[in-house]
């Protein structure tokens, strides 16, 4: 890919002769550098879990938030730049509640999916009298974790603003290794204790650092609870029956 | 930020929202302003008017009524002005009240066809189509307080189908197999229903004719805004006809006898 | 007499009154909602046919009174709103949903109000037969019945008396039903309205019941009525039913 590399990677609403858009594959390539980012969906929740890279002993891993909530039923975990994410996560929240507003009740994990994504492409020269647009493609990919009348779902989403629903997805740097991982592990009646133990273990497979409660973040939703994130008692304990 | 995708600029200020993931629809307008706007005076009442429209269905169309008296107040202004106006192949409409509106309509009408025509589209428009967009215009204006003042009548005959139906300056729509507006209604109504419900497939031009005809005739008598000078229009599987200005024979010599009120003193 | 002390200012009234009558009563698993088809503009008759109840979804019925230009509209855009829901959420919109929107495009106008009244009806997602009611700014609250329009102050005391049982006291060990069955319902309807129409100038011509029963159930001696009609698309879905009878016409 880099070897074509040629003036049609310059302007980011361009495609190329061959009909690719540089700037947005490149977006995508930057999700490849992010810290790994599992999802994993089952009958009775979706687990979300994150790597936090501690990059210093100095840093308070508590302030590392790579996983964040929509709405009561809907979670998000992300990876790239997790900056871009804020941007998106944002209006997703909006969305989820003026559709609750509107319509007296939660909005589906695909339609807010959906709403994310619709701000994918939002991005090229702004013309005058229009407020500023994104610059640039988002450089971050999400894992969207929820619960509607459906059941519970997991959807991916990436820089082109393409979604796809998946029962077990692994995104950012050690994520090919842990996709095959999943593909091997994950199987239709996997409980949420199960999953929960299945993301940890994918991701101690792919950190460089020893796994323990302070550098992963693991968040569900369940029918029962909606989204909540694990505090480190609860980490710790699944932890320990790893 | 704003979220409402609706208010996103290009490439997405499409003439609809194409996502419709959002329930309020508030466009920014970018279009000219009108310098002059917050001064312009809006229709407060009618000026040249014209009085009733009556309507009937029969056998093989729709049958229409209309005086050619456009009064200025109580003064009988202009007595050659025709208010039924066909548009298309297959419409008639037909209009009361204030007369410049009537000719602003007409004038739209004027411009609608044409694009229609020139779209090239084989589509025609027929007068289910036209009574729908006359009263989206009218609602539209009566919404912006400025209303169009009149009552108007549209009538066709498309595809081996009447249509018959009624919209006003509120935006109030009916159809019915009788119709009449103005004086019309109070007057002519009763004795059209009476004359055709139950008979619209049975009802003879001839028939139709002599109803609307006797209808008018109680009209000039009654309204003191009409004239003995009218118009018919038929619209039927053949298309659309006006007649020329017909002239209601009527009947005085009986006032000679009364007595008892009025002028006379014996 | 006007004071000739003060310049008069006429202004343009951009509202009707179009007379007619609505209802709607729930049952456990099935909700009626009717509308005499008189439209009448002061003393006048304008049609004796321009209905004012519309099916909206599989399980929603809609009946609006009130100025009847505003009431096509807003049917119109509710109409459309319910499409792109469906496009944009790959499903139809839920009753309690429609309610919610109903009062959300009401209140949108609040300085500019249609003039309507508005019961929705129909079956909610667990099953159980629905009647909302609105005022014409958006208030609204789920019931078990309701009456609006021209003889909404004849009718209504006669279904608090008929469905709640109001002023009444159950028979020594006995108690009152919480739901009436569907052709007790069906009955009280058609009272209602040829009641209405004997004391009411405006209520009149023809009566039109829509009746949506939950998935699943049987017609409930449904099938035994004259003049009914079944207008259900899907199968082993919500059935919508509408029942068409003459109203005196006088």
């Amino acid at each position: 890919m880099f070897l074509t590399r040629s003036e049609y990677d310059r302007g980011v609403n361009t495609f190329s002769p061959e009909g690719r858009l540089f700037q947005v594959e490149y977006a995508i390539e930057a999700i490849k550098l992010g810290s790994t980012t599992v999802g994993i969906r089952t009958p009775e929740g979706v687990v979300l879990a994150v790597e936090k890279r501690v990059q210093s002993p100095l840093l308070e891993s508590s302030s590392i938030e790579k996983i964040m909530e929509i709405d009561s039923h809907l979670g998000c975990a992300m990876s790239g730049l997790t900056a871009d994410a804020r941007t998106m996560i944002d209006h997703a929240r909006v969305t989820a509640q003026n559709h609750a507003f509107t319509y007296d009740e939660k909005i589906k994990v695909e339609s807010a999916t959906q709403a994310v994504c619709d701000l994918a492409l939002r991005f090229g020269e702004s013309v005058h009298d229009e407020d500023a647009m994104m610059s640039r493609p988002f450089g971050v990919a999400l894992l969207i974790a929820g619960v509607d009348e459906l059941g519970p779902q997991l959807y991916h989403t990436d820089p082109s603003g393409t979604f796809m629903r998946y029962d077990a997805k692994a995104i950012g740097s050690g994520s090919e290794a842990a996709q095959s991982e999943l593909q091997d592990k994950w199987h239709k009646q996997m409980t949420l204790a199960e999953a929960q133990k299945l993301t940890l273990r994918v991701l101690k497979q792919v950190m460089e650092e020893k796994l323990d409660q302070h550098n992963v973040q693991l968040a569900q939703v369940t029918p029962q609870q909606g989204f909540e994130i694990l505090d480190e008692v609860k980490l710790k304990e699944i932890i320990e029956v790893m | 930020m704003d979220h409402f995708p609706t208010n996103w600029g290009r490439p997405r200020n499409d003439a609809f929202d194409a996502y419709a993931t959002h329930p309020i629809h508030q466009r920014p307008y970018n279009g000219p302003k009108d310098t002059f706007a917050d001064g312009v005076q809006h229709t407060q009442q009618p000026i040249v008017t014209g009085t009733s429209v009556l309507a009937i269905k029969y056998k093989d169309g729709i049958m229409m009524a209309a005086d050619n008296l456009a009064s200025y107040g109580s003064l009988a202004r202009f007595k050659d002005v025709q208010r039924l106006h066909p548009v298309g192949q297959y419409t008639v409409i037909g209009a009361g009240g204030d007369m410049s509106d009537f000719q602003y309509i007409q004038h739209i009408l004027e411009e609608l066809s044409i694009s229609e025509i020139s779209a090239q589209d084989g589509h025609e428009l027929g007068p289910v189509e036209i009574h729908e967009y006359m009263s989206q215009v009218m609602y539209a204006r009566r919404s912006k307080m400025d209303p169009l003042w009149n009552s108007l009548i549209i009538g066709g005959f498309k595809d081996g189908k009447r249509f018959l139906s009624y919209v006003d300056l509120l935006g109030t729509t009916y159809s019915a197999s009788t119709l009449a507006t103005g004086y019309g209604s109070y007057i002519a109504q009763p004795l059209l229903r009476k004359a055709v419900e139950g008979y619209e497939d049975t009802l003879t031009e001839e028939q139709g004719r002599k109803i609307l005809e006797d209808s008018m005739r109680v009209l000039f008598y009654r309204d003191a805004r009409s004239l003995n000078k009218y118009q018919i229009a038929t619209i039927t599987g053949a298309g659309v006809s006006i007649s020329d200005s017909l002239h209601l024979e009527t009947t005085w010599s009986f006032a000679e006898g009364i007595r008892g009120y009025g002028a006379q003193t014996q | 007499m006007a004071s000739l002390a003060h310049p008069q200012q006429r202004q343009f009234n951009p509202y009707s009154e179009n007379g007619g009558t609505i209802l709607a009563i729930a049952g456990a698993d099935f909700s009626v909602i009717a509308g005499d088809t008189r439209q009448s503009e002061g003393y006048s008759i304008q049609t004796r046919y321009a209905p004012k109840v519309f099916r909206l979804t599989d399980r929603a019925v809609l009946a609006v009174n009130g100025f009847a230009a505003d009431g096509n509209m807003f049917v119109k855009k509710v109409k459309q709103r319910l499409e792109w829901y469906r496009h944009a959420h790959a499903k139809d919109m839920p009753l309690r949903a429609i309610a919610r929107l109903i009062q959300t495009m009401l209140y949108a106008r609040r300085f500019f109000p249609y003039y309507v009244y508005n019961i929705l009806g129909g079956i909610e997602e667990d099953g159980t037969g629905a009647v909302y009611s609105f005022d014409p700014v958006g208030s609204y609250e789920r019931e078990a019945c309701r009456a609006a329009g021209a003889a909404s102050s004849l009718v209504q005391p006669f279904l608090d008396n008929q469905i709640y049982f109001k002023n009444q006291r159950p028979a020594p060990g006995t108690s009152h039903p919480v739901h009436l069955p569907l052709p007790t319902v069906l009955s009280i309807v058609i009272d209602s309205f040829t009641s209405a129409t004997e004391r009411h100038i405006e209520v009149g011509d023809g009566l039109e019941i829509y009746v949506v029963l939950a998935k699943g159930r049987n017609l409930q001696g449904l099938e035994g009525i004259r003049g009914m009609q079944e207008l259900t698309v899907t199968e082993d879905g919500e059935r919508v039913f509408v029942v068409r009878r003459e109203l005196k016409k006088d």
